[in-house]
C-alpha cells in the first residue's frame, strides 16, 4: 500500500523523540511560531493605517511580508494555483473595502487572513455548486496542479488527498496551524471559534489524518521496523 | 520519574505545555508504544511543511495592484460626481431641483389618473367628507391668495433681474405652476381624493418656498 511507503519516506524526515522537530509540536502557545507579523505589532498598526490611508505601499508591503503565506494556504484550501491567486487578489480587494470596518480587535494579519479563509470558503462552494450544476464529473477527478520542485511529491500528494477527506474546519486548522504557523488564539479570531475549539480541531484532524496516512500497526512492524 | 505515563499522551497531544512535551519525551524514552506514538504525531508536523511553498511571486502582486488602484478610483469617482453636484451653482442646482419636482409631479399625476379607480373603491377613509371639502377648499383658495401676493411682491426682482439665478428661479416657477395647473385640474375632476391635495399642497410650499428665497436674494 501507499502508505507503507509513505511511513518509510517519513522515516527519513523525522527526528527522533525530543529531536529538533520537537518545538513545532510542543506546547501550542508557547511555541515560537514561525511569523511574528500575524501578532499585533507597531508594524501591524502602521500596516493597517497605511491601507486606511489609502497608500498603496501599505498593500505592497502587506502582499511583501503575507502574500506568499496566503498563496499558498489558499492553494491548499483550494486545489489549484490559478484559483489561489483569484483568491488572494479577491482578498485584497476586500480589505480595501472593508479597511473603514477594521476595529483593531484582532492583528490586522489575522484580519486580513480571515478574510482570505471566508473567501476561499465561498469560491470553494461557488466551485462545487458550478459542478454540481454542470454535472461535470470529468472536472471532479482532475489532479491537483503540481507545486514547486523540491517537495517530496509522493508524500505531499498522499497528505493532499488525506486532508481532502477531512471536514472544512479541520483542513483550515491543520493548515493554518502546521504549515501556515499560526497561533491557536489568532486561528481561533480567523474561524471565529473558540481555542479550545480550535485545538480540539486540530488534535482530530492529525487524529484522521494519523489514521489515513500511517499504516496498520502490523503491516508497520514487519515493513518499516 | 517525571510523573508523564501513557494515560497523558492524548492530553499532552491536545494541549500540553512544553513542560509536559518535554515530560512525555523523557518518558518515551522508556516506553516503546508512547515512542512510536510521539514519533507518528511529530511525523505530521513534518509532513506539514511538505505543503509549505512561499516562493515570490510578483506578477500577482502587479495584477492585484491593477485591480486595488481601479477600485480605488471607481470609489474616487463617486466623491468626484457629488464634488460636481456641490459645485454647481445655486442656480443650476434650483433648476436641476425643479425639474425632478416636475417629473416627480408628472409621474404623481399619472399614478394618481391611474389609480383613481382602485382609490374611489379603497373606501370613504380616503375620501375627503363634504365638509372637510369645503374646508380644504378653502383654506387652499386663502393659501393660493396668499402665494400670489407673494408672487406680486416677487415680480419686479425676477422680471429685471438677469443673473443665472433669477432665471432658474423663473424657470423653477414656471415648472411648479404647470405642474399645479395640473393637479389642480386633476383635483377639480375628483375632489374628494386627499392624495390629490396632499400633492398639490406639496407644490403650493414648493412654490412659496421659491418666492421667498427670490425676496431673500433681493434683499
Amino acid at each position: 500500500m501507499a502508505s507503507v511507503g509513505l511511513t518509510l519516506q517519513w522515516e527519513h524526515r523525522i527526528s527522533p523523540v525530543g529531536g529538533e522537530g520537537a518545538s513545532r509540536v510542543q506546547s501550542t502557545e508557547t511555541d515560537d511560531r514561525s511569523n511574528p507579523t500575524s501578532r499585533a505589532t507597531p508594524e501591524d498598526g502602521a500596516l493597517a493605517a497605511g491601507c486606511l490611508a489609502g497608500d498603496m505601499r501599505a498593500y505592497e508591503q502587506l502582499y511583501a511580508v503575507q502574500g506568499a503565506r496566503m498563496r499558498n494556504l489558499a492553494r491548499n484550501l483550494l486545489g489549484t494555483q490559478s484559483d489561489a491567486e483569484d483568491a488572494v487578489q479577491e482578498t485584497f480587494l476586500k480589505i480595501q473595502r472593508g479597511i473603514g470596518s477594521f476595529r483593531g480587535q484582532s492583528s490586522f494579519v489575522t484580519w486580513a487572513f480571515r478574510i482570505l479563509v471566508n473567501t476561499c470558503y465561498d469560491m470553494r462552494r461557488s466551485k462545487v455548486r458550478r459542478k454540481e450544476h454542470s454535472q461535470d464529473h470529468s472536472e471532479e477527478s482532475a489532479p491537483r496542479e503540481p507545486r514547486a520542485p523540491g517537495a517530496h511529491p509522493t508524500l505531499r500528494m498522499a497528505l493532499e488527498r488525506a486532508l481532502g477527506q477531512l471536514t472544512e474546519h479541520q483542513r483550515s486548522v491543520f493548515l493554518l496551524y502546521e504549515v501556515e504557523g499560526f497561533r491557536h488564539s489568532e486561528i481561533a479570531t480567523m474561524l471565529q471559534i473558540s481555542e479550545t475549539a480550535s485545538k480540539n480541531t486540530l488534535f482530530q484532524a492529525k487524529r484522521n489524518l494519523r489514521g489515513m496516512l500511517e499504516p496498520p500497526r502490523s503491516a508497520e512492524a514487519g515493513g518499516a521496523r | 520519574m517525571n510523573g508523564i505515563n501513557c494515560q497523558d499522551r492524548e492530553r499532552i497531544f491536545l494541549d500540553g505545555t512544553a513542560e509536559e512535551w518535554t515530560a512525555l519525551e523523557r518518558h518515551a524514552a522508556d516506553c516503546p508504544a508512547c515512542a512510536e506514538e510521539v514519533r507518528a504525531w511529530k511525523s505530521l508536523s513534518v509532513a506539514a511543511g511538505e505543503l509549505r511553498d512561499h516562493h515570490e511571486n510578483t506578477a500577482l502582486w502587479t495584477r492585484i495592484e491593477h485591480s486595488l488602484r481601479e477600485q480605488q478610483q471607481h470609489k474616487a469617482r463617486f466623491w468626484t460626481r457629488l464634488a460636481v453636484w456641490n459645485g454647481i451653482s445655486l442656480g443650476w442646482q434650483t433648476a436641476l431641483v425643479g425639474a425632478l419636482a416636475l417629473v416627480l409631479a408628472v409621474s404623481g399625476a399619472y399614478v394618481i389618473r391611474h389609480g383613481r379607480d382602485r382609490s374611489a373603491e379603497a373606501g370613504a377613509s380616503k375620501l375627503l367628507k363634504n365638509s372637510a371639502l369645503a374646508e380644504v377648499e378653502r383654506t387652499e383658495r386663502e393659501y393660493m391668495k396668499a402665494i400670489d401676493q407673494l408672487a406680486v411682491e416677487a415680480k419686479p426682482q425676477l422680471d429685471s433681474s438677469s443673473t443665472p439665478l433669477m432665471a432658474s428661479y423663473r424657470e423653477k416657477l414656471v415648472v411648479l405652476d404647470s405642474a399645479i395647473d395640473e393637479l389642480r385640474e386633476q383635483a377639480q375632476q375628483n375632489p374628494s381624493n386627499a392624495h390629490l391635495r396632499y400633492q398639490l399642497l406639496a407644490m403650493y410650499q414648493e412654490k412659496q418656498q421659491t418666492l421667498q428665497d427670490v425676496l431673500e436674494t433681493k434683499k
